[in-house]
């Protein structure tokens, strides 16, 4: 902990190489310039990065082809949004934000300089559009 | 329209591999107790979720959630088939 009442983030970001360029990020969405700011917001209040302030987003990262760490089992487990961000790494790189690999695979953290209206704008641009997710079906059998 | 019992964001989990929100965003903390179901999320993406724990930390009140299967209408709809009107 810190003297300033938040946990440090270091101790649980992961030791591992960072995912290629062509790797999928899931994002929950549809995101909003508000509710980039909210979450961006939760994360500084909760942690700090080596003893600094620390804005982020939580993400996943499709690292795998098939099982829970895979684009189709992250979309199942993320059923509850009916939308979707999928960005490519390579866009969020692009755009000049790191993804810390926090806490367990495949969660990862965008990390934000701060959480100024300007920089969100610019993280939900590099967001890209929201796509519907496939496994979030407003009927199903039994619904009746 | 929907309206949750604690607002987070689902994708926020720690190291205990749980959703975590903070206390203070319970729309009321009382509901909010170990082993309670829950609607958590947000308007857009609300989950039915069992409170598993509330620690105190310095940032504040973390309550950590397991997000349970299916989608908030699944569970109004296996209410709406087992609940017989008396």
């Amino acid at each position: 902990m810190t003297e300033r009442g938040r946990e440090e983030l270091r101790p649980y970001l992961r030791d591992e190489p960072p995912p290629d360029d062509a790797t999928i990020v899931i994002r929950g969405g549809p995101d909003t310039l508000a509710k980039l700011t909210m979450h961006a917001r939760r994360t500084h209040d909760a942690y700090v990065l080596d003893g600094e302030s620390l804005w982020g987003i939580s993400v996943y990262c499709a690292l795998d082809d098939v099982g829970p760490a895979s684009l189709d089992g992250l979309l199942r487990r993320f059923a509850s949004y009916r939308a979707v961000h999928l960005p490519r790494t390579d866009q969020l790189r692009r755009a000049g934000y790191l993804l810390l690999p926090s806490f367990g695979r495949p969660h990862f953290t965008i990390r934000l300089d701060g959480d100024d209206p300007a920089g969100l704008t610019r993280l939900l641009d590099a967001l890209g559009p929201a796509e519907a997710n496939k496994y979030h079906r407003r009927e199903r059998p039994g619904r009746r | 329209m929907i309206r949750v019992d604690i607002t987070c964001d689902l994708m926020d989990e720690d190291e205990t591999g749980h959703v975590w929100a903070f206390l203070r965003d319970a729309r009321d903390q009382a509901l909010v107790q170990p082993g309670a179901i829950v609607v958590a999320g947000d308007e857009d993406a609300p989950a039915v979720a069992e409170v598993v724990d509330i620690v105190d930390k310095p940032a504040g009140q973390v309550v950590h959630l397991r997000i349970l299967p299916g989608q908030l209408e699944d569970y109004q709809a296996v209410i709406q088939r087992a609940v017989i009107p008396a």
